[in-house]
């Protein structure tokens, strides 16, 4: 493949995120021609599965390696770089320090507050080191719902209070610039959509008051969906399989915002909707809810899960 | 005189991995593995939905969510007495299936293969491949930069000895890269009945629910296929040449020989399963008994009611001498420390004689090698295991894709009863995976526990002081230069820990 066409896919991915008002094959050119400065990216994990990252490899348009290699420049990343700890400790070091002002700061996973100890990294604890970096980045971005919310990290029964990495600046009053990028994984759409824009522009896209871009989290699933229309005609599906709005099965469009109808999962090739499952609400901040799929005729009356945890206590 | 080795964290592994070594005279005596990460997911479940577990704890894991999700299923499915259709049983198969084989990519080539060729000697590269003359051109650029940490992500921090053969070099980043697209087709392969991947959502208790059509169909067709080329023609002889040059591999990091592998990948019926399962010990073969499971917490921080320590007791365990060390709790079988993974799959699978056909594919590997059963014992043996699994599994997800019924429902409704009990049992990328699940009067989870493969792997120490199988591994191995380990890196990573996995 020539660099040309390279370009030319690359082009094509923003054209697939809606951008093309601002991105032209010809700006792209000339982006690269221009030899523009790489963002560097410190990426690190706190209390994270990793899926986001396996989730970012899937970026399609772009190659995931032409992304890391050419557009921006990895200081550090747990699943790519090959370090170890004598090693990272002086990276992290280094880069707060002589890189002040000049690194975004990728977090994946949420923070163990109440239990520093339930997330070590280098046998220091995981909240400690993102108070440090997070304060000499430029900006930081919270990768994924874990990150951005909490997500499974904090549901009821929680232990170790995991807080989302907004809750952790705020409380220490970090002003650093934040980008929550929500969804269970993260869709690698957005994190490249919001690098290339910082390139071109050298700022951020337009954020809504949960700092997510309003490209992509303005509207709810529910407004997008395929089964919309259905919807306001009254047709609900009384199980899996039957035309119909997935409403009454226990969907939860309504209450989340994302771009899943609109983009789809793996450079579109599916959505959990048109696979037949009702939305689980995965980039919404009340992600995991009590009950999600259930059935039709599921009219349990249920206890909130501070009463059940308060009568524990 | 013994001197302590520490590797904090160790990168390219999914999660947070300590372990800490002691060395004398260039041999490990002494090794301890600690996971880095608590979560507590199980037991926060506690008040939710019955069936929000199977996408719940699927985020315990990004690298084998789809096997939560089937755990929770058959969970689910086991209490409430009930079986998928001939089209559940497939789709799930086509599901799981095709991660499997995007792990063990993943794992070779994004994890582990820089263990063991050299990234430098692209730049004597004169070939005409375009990805390749694109790195080379990346890496001089690297090296000529005044930046401070250059060559980022292939930095390679121990010096050592890589691989010297250049075509070798030159053909395992040719595969690197391409692993991408094939990992990317993977996953698109199982989005296709999965919803999304990583994270499929469909796997639901009584089947998938996403209805097949002749179009998907044919879509997976032709994306299985470019994998199978893939794994065949470039996955599985880029581990046999690298295998050739590393001979001593198949000798280094040898553990118990205790495995414990799940019956995994059934016909469209939910029986007869692919991979046989059971528990080889001293290569004698049992059937798998779930009731012989147990997990130790001596060593781990928690307290006798399982919940985890606080802060301060943490602080005092770690200046203690024999103190706790280890997120991680330690599961062990009829009293045996056991491994899990693909050796056990296929020694299991081998020793009970019951597919003929793969006993003959790895009898044919062998005699290539010149190696026998007792060498999978070993840093190579399971790299290779992992190659001969994904070959195995592609020739099945073909037959099965054919018996998949177009347009016919893959899911069956079901109400979920109160006050039940149930057990799941399957076998994930990196070993099995059970889940044990009970309801309260109202259907919501009273009680839930995960015991994943990792843990089995990485456990630490038990009440008798016994070593965890990656522990047992370190201890003996000899260390050519101690400022550079990489034969500690290879070992561990060769078992593919998964420590999100492995406490939860």
């Amino acid at each position: 493949m020539t660099r040309r066409e390279v370009l030319k896919q690359i082009y094509n991915v923003i054209l697939g995120i809606g951008a093309s008002s601002f991105f032209t094959f010809e700006d792209l050119l000339a982006l690269e021609n221009t030899n523009f400065e790489k963002p560097n990216l410190l990426w690190i994990q706190g209390a994270s599965c990793s899926g986001c990252t396996l989730s970012m490899t899937d970026l399609e348009d772009i190659p995931f390696v032409d992304f890391i290699l050419n557009f921006v420049n990895i200081i550090y990343h747990p699943n790519i770089s090959l370090t170890n700890s004598e090693d990272i400790n002086e990276l992290l070091i280094k880069t707060k320090n002589k890189l002040k002002n000049n690194y975004m700061l990728v977090v994946e996973g949420s923070i163990p507050v109440k239990l520093p100890h339930a997330c070590l990294f280098n046998d220091r604890p995981f909240v400690d080191w993102i108070i440090d970096l997070s304060k000499n980045s430029y900006v930081n971005i919270g990768v994924g719902t874990c990150a951005a919310f909490g997500g499974v990290t904090n549901m009821g029964g929680d232990f170790s209070n995991a807080s989302s990495l907004m809750e952790v600046l705020d409380k220490n009053n970090i002003k650093t610039p934040l980008i929550n990028l929500p969804n269970c994984p993260i869709k690698p759409e957005h994190f490249a959509y919001t690098i290339l824009y910082y390139i071109k522009f050298k700022k951020f896209p337009p954020l809504d008051s949960f700092k997510r871009p309003k490209k992509f989290f303005s509207k709810s699933i529910h407004q997008t969906c395929i089964h919309y229309n259905e919807f306001k005609e009254d047709i609900f599906a009384t199980k899996i399989g039957e035309p119909g709005c997935l409403l009454e099965l226990g969907c939860q469009g309504p209450i989340t915002k994302s771009d899943c109808m609109i983009r789809g999962h793996n450079g579109n090739t599916n959505n959990c909707i048109r696979a037949g499952h009702p939305c689980i609400g995965c980039a919404s901040e009340h992600f995991p809810r009590q009950i999600m799929f259930r059935s039709y005729y599921d009219e349990r009356v249920i206890k909130p899960l501070k009463e059940i945890y308060f009568e524990k206590k | 005189m013994s001197k302590k080795i520490v590797i904090d964290p160790l990168t390219r592994i999914e999660g947070h991995l300590k372990f800490s070594t002691t060395v004398q005279d260039s041999i490990i005596t002494d090794a301890k593995c600690s996971a880095q990460l608590f979560r507590g997911i199980e037991k926060a479940m506690i008040g939710y939905d019955a069936r929000t577990a199977n996408q719940i704890t699927q985020r315990i894991c990004g690298t084998c969510n789809y096997a939560h999700a089937e755990a929770a299923a058959l969970a689910l499915e086991d209490a409430m007495k009930i079986k998928p259709n001939k089209n559940g049983y497939l789709l799930r198969n086509l599901i799981t299936g095709a991660y499997q084989i995007h792990d063990y990519l993943f794992h070779f080539y994004l994890m582990s293969v820089f263990d063991f060729i050299d990234i430098n000697s692209i730049l004597s590269y004169k070939g005409d491949d375009t990805n390749l003359l694109k790195l080379k051109k990346w890496v001089e650029q690297e090296q000529k930069s005044d930046k401070i940490f250059p060559m980022t992500p292939f930095l390679q921090h121990f010096k050592s000895i890589y691989q010297k053969d250049k075509d070798l070099n030159f053909f395992s980043i040719k595969n690197y890269l391409e692993a991408y697209d094939i990992m990317l087709k993977l996953d698109k392969a199982v989005a296709i009945f999965g919803g999304k991947s990583p994270h499929p959502v469909t796997i639901e208790a009584g089947g998938v629910t996403t209805t097949p059509t002749v179009l998907m169909i044919q879509n997976y067709k032709l994306l299985i296929e470019e994998a199978e080329n893939f794994v065949k023609n470039q996955y599985l002889p880029n581990i046999i040449s690298i295998s050739k040059k590393y001979k001593d591999y198949f000798k280094i990091g040898q553990g118990y020989t205790n495995y414990l592998s799940a019956p995994y990948f059934p016909d469209e019926n939910g029986e007869n399963k692919l991979f046989v399962g059971g528990f080889v010990s001293n290569f004698k073969y049992e059937n798998i008994n779930i009731a012989k499971i147990y997990e130790d917490i001596k060593y781990s921080y928690y307290k006798e009611d399982l919940t985890p320590i606080d802060y301060e007791t943490f602080k005092k365990e770690q200046i203690k001498n024999n103190g706790k060390y280890s997120w991680s709790k330690a599961p062990r079988y009829d009293g045996k420390v056991v491994e899990v993974g693909p050796v056990a799959r296929l020694i299991t699978t081998y020793l009970s004689n019951k597919r003929p056909k793969i006993n003959v594919f790895i009898d044919k590997i062998n005699k290539e090698l010149d190696i026998d059963f007792k060498d999978y014992n070993s840093v190579m043996g399971r790299h290779l295991s992992r190659a001969i699994i994904s070959c195995i599994i592609i020739d099945k997800l073909k037959e099965d894709l054919k018996k998949v019924q177009p347009e016919v429902s893959a899911y069956e409704d079901y109400e979920v009863p109160a006050n039940i009990k149930g057990i799941g049992l399957t076998e994930a990328t990196r070993g099995p995976l059970l889940h044990t699940i009970e309801t309260d009067n109202q259907g919501m989870i009273k009680d839930y526990n995960v015991i994943s493969p990792t843990t089995w792997n990485i456990s630490p120490r038990d009440e008798k002081k016994t070593p965890g199988a990656v522990e047992k591994m370190l201890i003996g191995t000899k260390i050519e230069d101690e400022k550079n380990p990489i034969e500690l890196a290879r070992i561990v990573r060769s078992t593919d820990p998964c420590m999100a996995c492995s406490v939860h």
